[in-house]
């Protein structure tokens, strides 16, 4: 057993950090929340870099990583709230294993993809949907890709592309493709946890910056066992994400049976873990965290929306309920 | 656009960087163990619902089962060979805990000797004192306890007062330790001191091995809120301890005592075999009583079930994370605080979903065949949430050495104790 990630992964995270953290940032965030940009660093960016392709088939013409590979470099995008999100890339190339044409304009950016939820005839808000001219949808069973008319809303958190879509053409890529949806779906709950890993590590750290800095009655108020035991508390919850995000990702690369357990596991602990850093985050940084000016809100509106995008924890919960009275466990 | 090295994982490597998969070696120790095990079944007790009600006879069925492990060389793994122990790797280590969770084997009664009392032997004591008592306390031909707190001093452990007076080859001690856990069936304790009033509270204490049936120590089981008696008051009255078993410098108990407490945090952060803490025997448990349920009370019970379970998994999985660091050369180091905090929150998650899970019985009395268990599970979590440091100090402890944020103001350290600090 190794429980740990290897040189390599560490190297490519420190190396995603830097590029993120040069592209993207809680400020693009915003502009894009304020309709003055695109989601950062956006898609043209993402291929250049390989990220969309990173388990991509080599033979496709991607990097023929794993999803842990992935899962750390999704990590650092979503600590500066980057888009498209990684999770479209992860759920999209297990869809196209099937279509290596599709999945090598997925790697090289060549085409704007979107995975669709609910009915393709007027889906759910839809992640990466909202300038993807292509789209990836289940229709009764069947796996299907086609354009789309796309109609946008005004989304609680701007970073993630939502937007409903009415599919206008469709080409069968699969049929009977019931399971290779499940566990899309998984592998993008798994890549979304580590986003959400990414953002609540990060919403953490501001919280523990300011509690060192700013002063009330006359000592730092990270002094203060309220601000002190609130912020740990987030700390420690993201500490165990980071735990099982790391062992669903494994999961989903070298333990396909436990994969349904790990990712509902996963997904369902993301959503409360970054709610709370993100809740935690305003709350340290008083008026000033309430503000529109302060980032806390933008990691707080990308909580928010996570925790509901690819099923909502509690059916997340109920999933692992379920697989472990029928004996995932072992 | 920052130019970044992608990763290289496209150069497959043989064995994944993360992995829970055993490796050869690893599968080969397991299957011995799991053999060991199953040839050793019968002479082994098992965790069961409605356990002995007789604490003196489990007492000697742990003692007797704990002695057949130490025998089969699945007690103290990692401990030096000259000791008695295996001198074995921590995954070894890790392996036999699984497997004794999988058979169903109770925490081992000298599991406070073996986790804080041993450790704190072999790195303070003398060469005399670890070969008398490492190899029998491996076999609980001795089972030891942690004499630490005090009525007055628990969080605040370097407040103590019981005191240790020179008296030409011995120590002289009096004064009163409290929620000793195993001291009513303890052969030896460690035992923290005052020393030397004068000095401030952190410099004036020893550290002691006493001998628990020696003239002058008197126990005093405590029943608990869950009914057992677990932990005790234990009373010093001119109590003579020789010179020789002195662990450390006198002066330097308090140095001694971290050794003890860093190992508490690693040896409870995480654990857990007994029904209680495991998700297994959640998941076994909602698998007989969800049918029973009403459609509603399914649902609900099922959120609770996969709550409990995600808690429990984190923590399981983080508990993996620390230990592959440990495995690495790394030095358990504040994170093991955070191993207790979320092992106990997880516990809490589990007993409760457990007791949920039995409807009415939870309530109204036990349930048909009077098992208690789950009821008892969760009545032990508030103490688990207290012993060897409070949720709240625990997040003292993460919340300066690992996130960085200032102390409380503290006035009490530099004061000789006598002058009773700032009180
Ligand atoms: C089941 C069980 C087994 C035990 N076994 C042993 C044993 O084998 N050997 C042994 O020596 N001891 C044992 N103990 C004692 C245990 O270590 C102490 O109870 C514990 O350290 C807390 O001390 P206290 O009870 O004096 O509480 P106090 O220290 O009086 O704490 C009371 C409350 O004040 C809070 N508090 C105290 N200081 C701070 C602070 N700085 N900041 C914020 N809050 C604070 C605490 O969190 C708690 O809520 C056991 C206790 C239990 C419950």
């Amino acid at each position: 057993m190794n429980f740990d990630l290897s040189d390599d992964q560490r190297d490519a995270a420190a190396g995603a950090r830097a590029f993120f953290t040069g592209s993207a940032s809680p400020a693009a965030a915003r502009a894009a929340l304020e309709g003055t940009a695109a989601p950062a660093p956006g898609r043209k960016a993402l291929a250049d870099i390989g990220f969309l392709g990173i388990t991509v088939p080599e033979s496709a013409g991607g990097a023929g990583g794993s999803v842990l590979d992935l899962a750390v470099v999704a990590e650092q995008g979503g600590a500066v709230l980057a888009g498209p999100s990684l999770v479209t890339a992860a759920r999209a190339a297990v869809l196209l294993e099937g279509a290596p044409d599709l999945a090598a304009q997925l790697a090289d950016g060549s085409a704007a993809l979107a995975v669709l939820d609910g009915p393709v005839s007027g889906s759910a808000p839809s992640v990466d949907a909202a300038d993807a001219t292509l789209f990836l949808g289940l229709d009764d069973g069947v796996l299907v890709v086609g354009e789309g008319e796309v109609v946008p809303g005004a989304p609680l958190d701007a970073t993630r592309g939502l937007a409903r879509v009415r599919m206008t053409s469709r080409r069968v890529l699969a049929e009977d493709a019931a399971q290779l949806w499940a566990r899309a779906r998984q592998v993008g709950a798994v890549v979304m946890a580590a986003e959400d890993l990414g953002a609540a590590d990060r919403a953490v750290l501001m919280g523990v910056d300011y509690a060192q800095q700013r002063e009330a009655f006359g000592r730092v108020i990270g002094s203060y066992q309220a601000v002190k035991h609130m912020l740990v508390d987030a700390w420690v919850g993201v500490d165990q994400l980071r735990s099982l995000v790391w062992w669903a990702a494994w999961a989903a690369d070298s333990a396909p049976a436990e994969l349904p357990l790990a990712a509902s596991a996963a997904k369902a602990y993301a959503a409360e873990v970054f709610e709370r850093a993100a809740e935690t985050v305003v709350q340290v940084h008083g008026g000033i965290g309430f503000t529109w000016e302060h980032d806390a809100h933008l990691y707080w509106r990308r909580a928010k929306v996570d925790r509901l995008l690819l099923g909502d924890a509690a059916e997340h919960l109920d999933a692992v309920a379920r697989l472990a009275v029928a004996g995932a466990l072992g | 656009m920052t130019a970044v090295t992608l990763p290289p994982s496209r150069r497959r490597r043989e064995v994944l960087p993360v992995d829970f998969d055993d490796t050869a070696e690893e599968a080969a120790y397991r299957a011995r163990v799991r053999a060991t095990l199953e040839e050793r079944d019968a002479e082994l007790l098992h965790v069961r619902p409605g356990q002995s009600a007789d604490a003196r006879r489990y007492e000697a069925e742990l003692r007797a089962t704990e002695r057949v492990l130490a025998e089969a060389g699945l007690v103290g793994v990692t401990w030096p060979q000259e000791y008695g122990g295996q001198g074995g790797t921590l995954v070894q280590q890790a392996i036999v805990a699984q497997e004794l969770a999988r058979a169903r084997v109770p925490t081992l009664i000298n599991h406070i000797g073996i986790g804080m009392c041993g450790p704190t032997v072999i790195a303070h004591g003398s060469d005399d004192q670890r070969q008398r008592y490492l190899a029998r306390l491996l076999r609980a031909d001795d089972v030891w306890c942690q004499l630490f707190s005090e009525p007055a001093s628990g969080s605040d452990l370097a407040a103590l007062r019981t005191s240790a007076v020179r008296d030409g080859e011995n120590w002289v001690v009096n004064g009163q330790k409290v929620w000793t856990t195993l001291a009513h069936v303890a052969d030896f304790g460690i035992l923290l001191t005052r020393t030397d009033p004068e000095r401030p509270k952190h410099a004036g204490l020893t550290m002691f091995v006493v001998d628990m049936h020696a003239p002058g120590v008197t126990v005093r089981p405590l029943r608990q809120m869950s009914g057992d008696a677990g932990f005790n008051e234990v009373f010093f009255d001119d109590v003579r301890i020789p010179d020789s078993e002195r662990l450390g410098e006198p002066g330097e108990g308090w140095r001694v005592a971290l050794t003890t407490l860093m190992n508490e945090r690693v040896a409870i952060g995480g654990a857990g075999s007994d029904i209680g803490q495991s998700a297994e025997a959640l998941a076994a448990h909602a698998r007989d009583r969800l049918p029973a349920l009403g459609a509603e009370q399914q649902v609900l019970a099922r959120q609770a079930v996969g709550r409990a379970l995600v808690a429990s998994l984190a923590t399981r999985y983080t508990g993996y994370r620390r230990f592959t660091t440990l495995s690495q050369g790394g030095v358990p180091g504040p994170e093991a605080s955070a191993g207790k905090l979320g092992g106990t929150a997880a516990a809490r998650l589990v007993s409760d979903a457990g007791v949920r899970l039995l409807g009415d019985d939870a309530v109204f009395g036990a349930t048909g065949d009077g098992d208690e268990t789950w009821q008892k599970a969760a009545a032990y979590v508030p103490g688990v949430a207290i012993a060897g440091g409070t949720d709240q100090v625990l997040r003292n402890i993460l919340g300066e050495r690992v996130l960085g944020l200032p102390p409380e103001p503290r006035t009490d350290k530099s004061a000789p104790f006598s002058s009773g600090g700032r009180r």
